[in-house]
């Protein structure tokens, strides 16, 4: 008879001997991390400006400038530009955000050359042509009407508010105005300032990433007049958080979502990593405190999650969940208890090393694959971390104590300091 | 070229393994061969209210999600009209704990009153959350049934209705526990750095004393023919319209699979498709236009989706659609359309080649189908459809008399 009450043996994987991706610079000093892994034969080539919403004069200026990208070009408009692409079989992803912009391009190893040509022709000479740009506002002006419908859109969009202000690009909430004043030439504008070699890096993923490497010497290096310079990111102002709860109506909505939060860390801050550990605890998998609460223990809901993110110069912490409009007071009330509960009491060993374990293996997948390791090295190198930033998060998973657990909590998870926001019926 | 070793246990349990040495990791995935569509019509929802179940421990295995999460796992499920499938993925060096969990949950379940009530009432916030809740949530709830008179795919996954959910007692989960839940009932495949010898002797260690079971047998009545077009109006408070048109389709086996397949990637699958060119670039009518197939075992759906622009009749936009569809079945689609669409093919069979957990669901599904081999016979299937082909196919399929139109009209003027 096989023991079946046992847990089989089991190992705990570490981070150790990850991938650590090679630095080289094109002319001119572009850098160009190069992930060497897997046996496909696709290439993920990455272009990351400094180019994000907190580079912004005028509102919409970021995400429409990247948009347009693939819009038109001084050389095809756009049907014809799509079509040069969408025949390489490529994807070229766009991504707009907080502090970064850029394209991801996952392409055939063998159409590489083609591709890459087609990324310098997209990223440093689109035209921004009118027909296109009024297509493209009127595009989002439907998804953002549809989106004043989502109670989950506008509860996250209102903590946002009130973490970092209005007036900050983090925390500005866009208005049906937003779009009507917004033009071409403002996306030019910003695409002229900020889309350039000198503002970029480069991250190739894939069997074979050196084979990229002449052609990215081709069309990215820089030239004599324009050299790379370290990213500079503006200094933001930030108003001070609001705090109490702030209730939005979306009509007819059958249920409600709920939100609680604080102004978090940057990366740097020396509780960081232990914040991250013990907001795991809170809300960050499956088994956490509030899912066993308000999903496995109350039935209140299909999920509930807790943040604790990082941009540049801050962060946020954020519990969010969509439940029946009838559990949304209880809810709050219950997400408050638990916070109480780990700030005055430890966490048992046995919790805190299903948590370490839990953490340990997200960041054997984080490395698992070239193309993960592409996306888990650029949230580094976009905030100044060294890039064997998760072996020393590693020492902390291991090492941090239940006492420190609670000292987080006490610190960083304040009810009376809470914003608590509600998006749902009246 | 996915390789991979197969074995039958004595109770029927299908063991798939393929070895890859790229990943320091491995997949489990186990496949049941019970959807929406085995449902009584009555008692809706079921089979995925029973996925839910599945997570909820088992006699040795108190809370299921401890073991994984000590082993430096994660895991899932889904349930769809055809299957329930459930997957995890950890270090491959802890490759039992994952045979040890499945092993234990189909042999030695515990289904509590308790735990049922509990997951009664997340289902019903699931159903809220992504179908009432979700502007164009309810969608699909409107499709089917006008879609489908007969056969079970006329219910969502969610359930017909929430108080089929809500019927759901002790007895009745067991019933569908011993109907549906056993080792010939189950294809098992591991996908990552495992070599298959040992994934046939540690499957024979964990699931070898199970009883057999018995496989489902279906019996489903097949949808009659079509044979005129149906319509349904209704009434949203959404910003902009929504344009739903539906076609019978073969079967995931049937050949037109891969033509249609295709089709719609020339029609829809990128910027530079006709649908964008055309519908929403030239014409304006639309600001997005997809059409995509169901993608169900049993006979399925072409189903075309727009959104409309605001200001646009909806009939005036049915017909733009209805030219787009009469020029596929008069006018062969071009060599570099063609070339465009096995490019791209090529490329997302690669991206979904690449993730271990990935290859080991599709080596499943295969496996269901008939022969897991034939996830390696895919690319020949869609690199040899003919110009030809795509005429002949869709002529067949864009008829008006095998279509079924949903008009969702915005009831506020957003202008």
């Amino acid at each position: 008879m096989i023991n079946r009450r046992e847990q089989p043996k089991i190992i705990i994987p570490t981070v150790g001997d990850t991938v650590v991706p090679e630095i080289l610079r094109l002319s001119g000093g572009v850098p160009v991390y190069l992930i060497r892994d897997g046996e496909a034969d696709l290439l993920r080539i990455e272009f990351v400006f400094n180019a994000g919403q907190a580079a912004e004069v005028k509102h919409l200026a970021a995400t429409t400038a990247n948009a347009m990208l693939t819009e038109g070009t001084e050389y095809h408009d756009a049907v014809a530009i799509n079509e040069l692409i969408d025949m390489t079989g490529a994807s070229f992803l766009h991504q707009a955000d907080k502090d970064t912009a850029g394209l991801i391009i996952t392409t055939l190893q063998r159409k590489a050359e083609e591709v890459l040509s087609l990324a310098e022709e997209v990223l440093f000479h689109p035209s921004f042509p009118e027909k296109e740009f009024r297509m493209l506002i009127e595009k989002r002006i439907q998804s953002f009407l549809t989106n004043r419908q989502k109670t989950s859109v506008v509860a996250r969009e209102e903590f946002y508010r009130a973490v970092f202000g209005n007036s900050n690009p983090y925390g500005r909430v866009t208005v049906l105005d937003d779009y009507k004043a917004i033009t071409p030439d403002d996306a030019r504008v910003f695409h002229n300032s900020y889309y350039r070699r000198s503002n970029m890096y480069i991250t190739v993923a894939g069997k074979d990433p050196d084979a990229a490497l002449p052609v990215l010497e081709k069309h990215f290096a820089c030239t004599v007049d324009e050299k790379w310079k370290p990213p500079l990111f503006p200094a933001l102002k930030f108003e001070a958080a609001s705090t109490g709860l702030i209730f939005t109506e979306v009509a007819n909505s059958v249920q409600s979502s709920v939100r609680m939060g604080w102004r978090g860390l940057t990366r740097h801050h020396p509780d960081f990593q232990a914040l991250q550990i013990a907001n795991a605890i809170l809300g960050g998998y499956f088994g956490s405190r509030l899912m066993r609460n308000i999903r496995e223990d109350k039935g209140f809901t299909y999920g509930i999650t807790s943040v604790a993110g990082a941009l540049h110069n801050t962060g946020y912490i954020t519990v969010f969940t969509d439940v029946a409009n009838q559990y949304r007071d209880q809810t709050l009330s219950e997400i408050k208890k638990e916070i109480a509960d780990l700030s005055v009491n430890e966490v048992s060993e046995e919790e805190l090393n299903i948590v370490r374990n839990h953490i340990m293996g997200e960041m054997a997948r984080m490395y698992d694959g070239p193309f993960s390791v592409a996306e888990t090295i650029k949230g580094l190198i976009d905030y100044g971390c060294e890039l064997d930033y998760y072996k020393k998060f590693e020492e902390t998973v291991k090492t941090i104590s239940p006492d420190k657990i609670k000292e987080i909590f006490s610190a960083y998870y304040k009810p009376e300091e809470a914003i608590e926001v509600i998006a749902g019926a009246k | 070229m996915i390789e991979f070793q197969r074995h039958t246990l004595s109770n029927g349990l299908k063991v798939v393994a393929h070895y890859d040495r790229s990943t320091p990791m491995v997949t489990t995935n186990m496949l049941f061969n019970v959807g929406s569509k085995d449902e009584d019509p009555e008692a809706t929802g079921f089979a995925h209210l029973f996925e839910h179940l599945m997570f909820e421990g088992s006699r040795n295995v108190p809370v299921f999600e401890t073991p994984v999460l000590l082993a430096g796992g994660e895991n899932n499920a889904f349930t769809s009209n055809d299957i329930t499938n459930y997957f995890i993925t950890l270090p491959a060096e802890n490759i039992e704990t994952a045979l040890w969990l499945e092993a234990d949950r189909l042999g030695f379940p515990e289904l509590s009153g308790n735990k049922i009530i509990t997951q009664k009432s997340v289902v019903t916030e699931e159903y809220r959350q992504r179908y009432l809740n979700q502007p164009y949530g309810d969608l699909m709830l409107l499709l089917r049934p006008l879609a489908y008179k007969v056969h079970p795919y006329m219910w969502p996954t969610i359930g017909k209705d929430i108080s089929h959910i809500e019927k759901a007692d002790r007895q009745s989960v067991r019933d569908f526990f011993r109907k549906f839940y056993c080792p010939s009932n189950a294809i098992l495949v591991t996908a990552g750095s495992v070599k298959p010898d040992t994934v046939f002797s540690l499957a024979e260690k964990w699931f070898g004393d199970i009883p057999s079971g018995r496989s489902n047998k279906r019996n489903l009545p097949p949808e009659p023919l079509q044979s005129e077009r149906r319509e349904i109006t209704v009434q949203r408070t959404v910003p902009a319209s929504e344009l739903l048109m539906a076609f019978h389709t073969g079967s995931r086996m049937n050949r037109d699979f891969y033509v249609l397949d295709l089709l719609t990637d020339i029609l829809a699958g990128s910027d530079s498709g006709r649908f964008t060119k055309i519908l929403v670039r030239e014409k304006e009518l639309f600001s997005m236009a997809d059409i995509y197939l169901s993608g169900d075992i049993d006979p399925g759906l072409v189903i075309f989706s727009g959104r409309l622009k605001n200001g646009v009749d909806i009939k005036e936009a049915e017909k733009a659609v209805w030219e787009q569809l009469q020029m596929t079945f008069e006018v062969p689609v071009t060599s570099t359309e063609i070339e465009k669409a096995r490019n791209r093919y090529e490329f997302h069979h690669l991206m979904s080649v690449m993730q271990a957990g990935n290859k080991a669901f599709l080596l499943a599904f295969h496996e269901l189908l008939g022969d897991a081999q034939w996830i390696n016979e895919e690319t020949d299937k869609y690199m040899s459809v003919t110009p030809g082909e795509i005429m002949n196919c869709a002529k067949r399929t864009f008829k008006d008399s095998n279509c079924s139109v949903v008009y969702y009209l915005s009831e506020k003027n957003h202008r």
